[in-house]
């Protein structure tokens, strides 16, 4: 079915009377299904003073419904040789699990009963429960880890008072503590409707047959009213907005944010290949000048988020011993700058693109990773099939197309600028 | 469209299984000592390719420990007809994804590739393995990485909690380091050693080449034997480290002022691969902290609330890996939770497991078989290791009638053995003032800086 660097996925889309966005994408090389239920609500659907709920209510969904009893979900998934998880984002939230595909069903009836019954279940103790599991998140994944609170700051710096994007995903301290069980039912009525889902499954199935069986586990379940979306104002127009930080580390970390298109807009894969194209591999613009040339870097990143709304360019530089962030965020703008001005070649741009066309690949060979990627074109750009033209859209990049997105995006007045310095005594000398 | 209701009333029947077929790997002669082994895999246009040489850790000196890992990060950097920016340029405009580097056993090459650029990966990967000529400029620049590098992790306290137990428990053994080496031994490794290290160790004697993806098995077979054809030489596996009489049980901690959360780890030495209790301790790890649903986990994170999540390991070797438990805790509850964590272990020393339990962590470990063997990378992944560890080429084929084989009295025993109270080291990581008081009630607390 492959031609060589191309793929394509048959998709078959359906929509229950419900209102259920079911996608199929049959796969029979391996005796696997993945199961994949993503609802179209995230972190920018909190209201003020509910930071970090959209993820807690994700936690509160692998604690049983009506018919599944608490843990019910992981036991009967790993006890069936299946993997699970959920996760939460900006615009979305997903469950899914890959198993055996004789337990189709099994998956089915775990994922219609958190959207048709979860009411049920939840109690006071449950939420209780996973609030200090998800503050223990927290402090692991963000305040106990170096240079862990880089990314909310800079979110909180780019982004004006109340705008939708401005919080993390994982929320504030006091916001997670403020969280009641009103608010889990309210949130539950309001955006968990089969209306507001996409289901996906990709492998080892007949789509006709599976589309009966998601019919019967899913089909009795009444759709609800949409949820309005917020209002996601325009962040351009602000100027240049920097910030410092200390943090317990030895050596500055830069983290240069840029305004840029957003999953939906035009010129958002061109940014994608522009960051290959800046740190991505060792002849790559900013590691070969910062990290080869004058060692003044350790690490060099950069990536942009596939957001619905806003875009975010991430340019990330680690300083060595000795050298400031300054020094650092001088030079790396420096190189951007050139990059800017007209110096990008076609040879980088080739290269680029063979990277990020691996990296597409990379991210659709297994099952479930696929399933996530069609539900994410689904419910973001409200086209599944984006997963397919994805590779014609990227090979038919030319140089002149990632030169017009890096004059645009990388400009001064799109920056937000972020400095993590060691904590006094913490840093190490040269 | 009509509908018979489903039956949500209790967890739906499965289906028939389909049963499981692992990948066949052919073997491919290319006129060397190097063993090739190849399965196609049709779908996505993609290779994955792994080179496994008898060149880790284990096979340094002991004071250049760090060697192998240098070494492997060299290769890219230079060759007798290309300088290091000039194998960037080539390797970035292939676009495959090509990672090399040391555990303590082997050296591993790694690469993701698309189908239609092959014939150029494997020129690059021919270039890197046999004919590297480490400029002793980037041998500079890439040994100073290291060292910033191995300081630079240690901001994590989850890292200083592993390396401070593995010392603990192995000393001044291998395993009592990181593979990587330490700052100490990485500073005196010069250029000699590792064109020494290389000339010796990257030989296709002992070694393994392994891919498996969307390519005609010839096309591959003469890519390959065209590039490596006349390749000689033998590395034979260096000696299997020695295991330690695990210590006495002891507390340590590690002051952290200020931390939100102790970094917390239970470990003793345990055992190598091979040993005839090993489906045994899978299991007992599996219901202990390996699954999700393990005790400990279930525990601290689902009934306490006090940690994102807690698990145990058994870490196989060529020799005896260290058992570790680990997880992150908010300060107040350090000794609470270590003395649930030691309840637990207690509780699996002391009483057989449930039948369902038992047969809850035999399915997770089996059942989801297909699951590991699914894409490309994990494949060649899965397979290598049974090489590595010299696990015999059936061990995945045999590896579920053998869990399925492992008895409740099997798991006690596995766990009397190695999971002694009085052999258990306990680490944390946090603020000392806050803890330090509590942890007595555990033993006399050993109380350094972090």
């Amino acid at each position: 079915m492959s031609e060589p660097g191309s793929v394509r996925f048959p998709l078959e889309e359906h929509r229950l009377e419900n209102g259920l966005r079911v996608i199929l994408q049959p796969d029979r090389s391996a005796p696997l299904v993945a199961t994949h239920v993503m609802y179209h609500v995230g972190s920018k659907d909190e209201r003020r003073g509910r930071t970090g709920f959209a993820h807690l209510f994700e936690h509160l969904l692998f604690q049983g419904s009506e018919h599944v009893p608490r843990e019910g979900h992981f036991k009967y998934i790993q006890d069936a040789g299946g993997t699970l998880n959920g996760t939460t984002w900006f615009d979305r939230t997903n469950y899914f699990e890959t198993l055996p595909s004789n337990e189709l069903d099994l998956a089915l009836w775990l994922e219609s009963d958190r959207m048709g019954f979860f009411k049920p279940g939840i109690t006071r103790e449950k939420l209780d429960n996973q609030r200090e599991v998800v503050k223990n998140e927290r402090r692991q994944s963000y305040e106990n880890r170096p240079y862990g609170l880089a990314f909310e700051t800079v979110l909180h710096h780019a982004f004006p008072e109340g705008h939708p994007y401005r919080h993390p995903t994982i929320g504030y301290m006091e916001d997670i503590d403020a969280a009641s069980l009103e608010d889990v039912h309210e949130f539950f009525d309001l955006h968990y409707g089969p209306n507001n889902a996409t289901l996906v499954l990709v492998g080892d199935f007949d789509p006709r047959d599976a589309l009966a069986r998601v019919e019967r586990w899913f089909g009795p379940i009444p759709p609800r009213p949409i949820p309005d979306r917020p209002v996601v104002p325009s962040p351009l127009g602000r100027g240049e907005r920097r910030r410092s930080i200390e943090d317990r580390v030895q050596v500055p970390r830069v983290y240069l944010m840029f305004h840029s298109p957003s999953f939906n807009d035009a010129g958002f894969e061109a940014t994608d290949v522009l960051t290959f194209l800046l740190t991505d591999g060792n002849s790559s613009r900013i590691r070969k000048a910062l990290v080869y040339e004058r060692q003044i870097a350790a690490e060099v990143s950069s990536f942009t988020w596939p957001i619905e709304r806003v875009g975010m360019c991430f340019v990330v530089a680690t300083a060595r011993p000795g050298t400031s962030a300054d020094e650092l965020e001088r030079a790396v703008r420096g190189v951007l700058e050139d990059v800017r001005g007209g110096g990008i070649g076609d040879d980088e741009v080739e290269g680029a693109l063979n990277r990020a066309r691996r990296g597409l690949v990379g991210e659709l060979n297994g099952f479930g990773d696929r399933a996530d990627a069609i539900a994410h074109a689904a419910v973001l750009r409200g086209h599944p099939g984006y997963v397919n033209d994805a590779f014609p859209l990227y090979a038919g990049l030319r140089r002149d197309d990632i030169q017009s997105v890096a004059a645009d995006v990388l400009a001064d007045d799109r920056l937000t600028a972020l400095h993590v310095v060691p904590e006094p005594g913490l840093e190490v000398a040269a | 469209m009509i509908h018979p209701t489903a039956d949500r009333t209790r967890r739906p029947a499965s289906g028939d299984p389909r049963p499981l077929v692992l990948p066949s790997f052919e073997a491919i002669d290319t006129a060397t000592d190097l063993d090739v082994r190849f399965a196609r895999r049709t779908g996505v246009p993609e290779v994955s390719l792994r080179l496994v040489l008898e060149a880790g850790a284990g096979g340094e000196p002991a004071e250049l420990g760090g060697l192998a890992e240098l070494t492997a990060r060299l290769v890219t950097e230079g060759t007798a007809d290309r300088d290091a920016q000039s194998m960037a340029r080539w390797l970035d405009r292939i676009g495959a994804a090509v990672d090399a580097s040391a555990g303590y056993a082997v050296s591993m090459i790694s690469a993701h590739l698309l189908t239609d650029v092959l014939d150029e990966a494997l020129d690059y990967l021919a270039a890197i393995v046999r004919s590297p000529s480490f400029p002793s400029g980037e041998v500079d620049r890439v040994r100073g990485e290291r060292l910033d590098e191995i300081d630079r992790q240690l901001d994590d306290p989850a890292v200083v909690a592993g390396q401070a137990l593995i010392r603990e428990l192995y000393g001044t053994g291998l395993y009592g380091r990181p593979a990587g080496g330490t700052r100490d031994s990485v500073a005196t490794i010069e250029r000699d050693d590792v064109t020494r290290f290389h000339a010796e160790r990257f030989v296709p004697g002992g070694a393994l080449l392994i891919a498996c993806g969307d390519v005609e098995p010839d096309r591959f077979a003469d890519g390959i034997a065209s590039r490596f054809a006349g390749w000689a030489g033998d590395a034979a596996p260096p000696p299997i480290p020695t295991t330690p009489t695990p210590g006495k049980s002891a507390v340590v901690l590690l002051d952290r002022p200020d931390s939100p959360q102790a970094e917390i780890r239970v470990g003793t030495v345990g055992v190598p691969y091979g040993t005839s209790d090993h489906y045994a301790i899978i299991l007992a790890n599996a219901i202990l902290g390996g699954l999700f649903n393990s005790r400990i986990n279930m525990n601290l994170r689902e009934d306490k609330g006090w940690t994102y999540g807690a698990r145990s390991s058994f870490r196989f070797r060529r020799g005896a890996g260290p058992f570790t438990v680990q997880t992150a805790v908010e300060t107040p509850v350090t000794a609470d939770a270590f003395e649930e964590i030691l309840g637990e272990i207690d509780r699996m020393r002391t009483e057989p497991v449930g039948d369902e339990e038992l047969l809850l962590a035999k399915n997770a470990l089996t059942l989801s078989l297909p699951l590991q063997f699914e894409t490309a990378s994990q494949i060649t992944e899965k397979t290598s290791r049974a090489r590595i560890y010299g696990l015999g080429d059936d061990y995945w084929a045999t590896f579920r009638g053998r869990i399925e084989a492992v008895g409740a009295e099997d798991v006690l025993e596995v766990c009397r053995t190695y999971l002694g109270r009085d052999r258990l080291l306990l680490l944390a990581v946090t603020d000392a003032q806050a803890v330090h008081a509590d942890l007595q009630r555990l033993g006399p607390v050993d109380l350094r800086p972090a």
